[in-house]
């Protein structure tokens, strides 16, 4: 007994000693990486961005690419989500046909590079008409939207079915069984529920939706790695506009991430939320 | 003119052409940075071998006049440049324009090729003069002198040109055909591939005299942009080789290989 107690005595007194030294080390590390990349982000700043080029490229070609990118986003954005609640219901029909069908386009779109499906729709569908027939003007935005489209609408489905299925199957069938129809119930009762579960997953897709519209620029459409590569292709300089782009892309992707956190408190009935 | 930008990840397909029988000179192989492909400079056949206007001329002062060994490398245009200064590769060929701006961060050879920066439209296209390309789209591939071409035509017009920049000059084509833009600004030899082979029927170089007419240069009968050179880009550093090119290019121009080249790509 005695033995047994000592021994735990020393156990406890190394594994706090260990998480001290533990968390020392990770201070340490932590302190030095921020001082690495503080250096080396002043260095940038201060010795590598060429001010007055810097000023010159904000307005017009970083400016307009940035509310090009931001309108592109806003609607495929919109749009994916609703393609995906269609894709994440038609993903758990008990029609195993419809089952069947979600799973394959989930699949083309997960298993296939974004890149491919873009130039499959910008390159691919105006060849099924005659040379110089192709009826729509500026298709390189639909396909765009399109092509955003379709393939976040295929992860967020993929989402919105993990998040159904973590639902117990008793809160579907007592909804049932209160008389409610299937849609009453998935509507009321189950998807409230399986969108909070979902949110943290779509909200990532989102994020990455906004990272992937800079492969946009092989469909000549002028957004910011375009006007990135325009730049850089004629100055030869690379600091300023890298500059320009991240604190583009961050002026999206910080402020969307914390919507996506307010929304997920906001569904969280823990918190006091609305649901 | 040039070239191009590209993408990103051009699947690193580093077409290594390494060729027999170089024993006798320095042991260093030239490695030769290209943007592959830009046809009918550097380009490769369905059977997947390395060709071209470039790759010829490569082998005829490399091999045949230097006794060196040489390989491409395949490499991005729009980074080109910075790659040769990283020391990636050695030397440039790359369909590359001799201008200004890149004068300040390699030195060019002797000029090897002059192109002209041409307009090429739908066949059933109205367009007939610079001043009809008012109000309309028009492609070219991103980080190239036609590019640059477009841009000063745009300034021209006023600021009524909508260009499209595509990463390689096959999209820029295909957006053509597609009616996604109706014109390509584009060199004249790169063009005239296009025109004469897929696009034959479909698609036509806008005629006429332009820039090549006022500098009294033997331009090819289309309405012309701009005149530039071909060079071979060196590091600034690179002298001593660089001359030894240039004296291999000028053999080669005397004994009639490059003629015998030339004709082999862009005669007619």
């Amino acid at each position: 007994m005695a033995t047994d107690t000592g021994r735990q005595r020393d156990a406890s007194v190394l594994d706090k000693l260990d998480d001290n030294r533990f968390r020392q080390i990770g201070m340490l590390g932590t302190a030095l990486f921020a001082l690495v990349v503080a250096v080396f982000i002043s260095y940038i700043l201060l010795a590598r961005v060429d001010y007055p080029l810097l000023i010159n490229i904000i307005y017009p070609q970083f400016t307009f690419a940035f509310l090009r990118v931001i309108g592109i986003i806003l609607i495929s954005g919109v749009l994916a989500v609703v393609a995906g609640v269609i894709v994440g219901l038609a993903r758990v029909s008990k029609t195993g046909l419809t089952r069947a069908i979600a799973k394959g386009y989930i699949e083309f779109f997960r298993g296939t590079p974004l890149l491919f499906q873009l130039f499959v729709i910008y390159l691919g569908v105006p060849q099924l008409w005659p040379p110089g027939q192709f009826p729509i003007q500026g298709f390189n935005y639909y396909a765009a939207v399109i092509g955003l489209t379709m393939n976040h609408a295929a992860y967020v489905g993929e989402a919105l079915r993990g998040g159904i299925e973590s639902i117990p199957k008793g809160q579907m069938e007592a909804a049932r069984s209160l008389g409610m129809s299937y849609i009453q119930s998935m509507r009321e009762v189950v998807l409230p529920q399986a969108w909070r579960n979902s949110l943290a997953a779509i909200g990532n897709d989102q994020v990455i939706l906004v990272k992937d519209t800079s492969l946009l620029t092989v469909l000549a459409i002028p957004e910011l790695l375009s006007a990135f590569r325009q730049v850089n292709s004629a100055t030869f300089d690379a600091w300023t506009p890298i500059v320009l782009v991240a604190v583009a892309y961050l002026m999206i992707t910080i402020p969307l991430g914390k919507l996506i956190r307010m929304l997920e408190a906001r569904a969280d009935p823990a918190a006091g939320g609305e649901h | 003119m040039d070239r191009r930008t590209y993408l990103k990840a051009t699947g690193g397909a580093a077409a290594a052409l390494s060729f027999a029988g170089c024993t006798g000179g320095s042991n260093e192989t030239i490695s030769i940075g290209s943007d592959i492909p830009y046809r009918p400079f550097e380009y490769e056949t369905t059977d997947g071998e390395l060709t071209g206007f470039d790759v010829d001329i490569a082998e005829a002062i490399f091999a045949g006049e230097l006794d060196m060994e040489y390989e491409f490398q395949q490499t991005s245009f729009d980074t080109i440049i910075p790659s040769l200064n990283n020391g990636n590769f050695r030397i440039i060929m790359s369909a590359m324009t001799i201008n200004d701006e890149r004068d300040e961060q390699v030195d060019f050879s002797d000029p090897y090729f002059t192109a002209y920066q041409t307009i090429v439209v739908r066949e059933g296209s109205d367009i007939t003069s610079k001043e009809d390309m008012a109000g309309i789209r028009v492609g070219v591939q991103k980080g190239t002198t036609g590019a640059g071409a477009a841009q000063g035509l745009k300034e021209e017009l006023g600021g009524d040109l909508k260009i499209n920049e595509y990463d390689q000059i096959p999209d820029a084509f295909s957006a053509l055909l597609n009616n996604q833009v109706d014109a390509v600004i584009n060199d004249n030899t790169v063009s005239a591939e296009f025109v004469n082979g897929e696009g034959d029927g479909d698609v036509r170089f806008v005629e006429g005299e332009g820039a090549a007419a006022e500098e009294g240069e033997n331009a090819p009968p289309y309405l012309t942009l701009t005149v530039e050179n071909y060079g071979i880009a060196f590091r600034q550093d690179d002298d001593e080789f660089r001359e030894e090119v240039n004296g291999a290019l000028a053999a080669i121009r005397e004994d009639g290989t490059y003629d015998e080249i030339y004709n082999e790509y862009f005669a007619g």
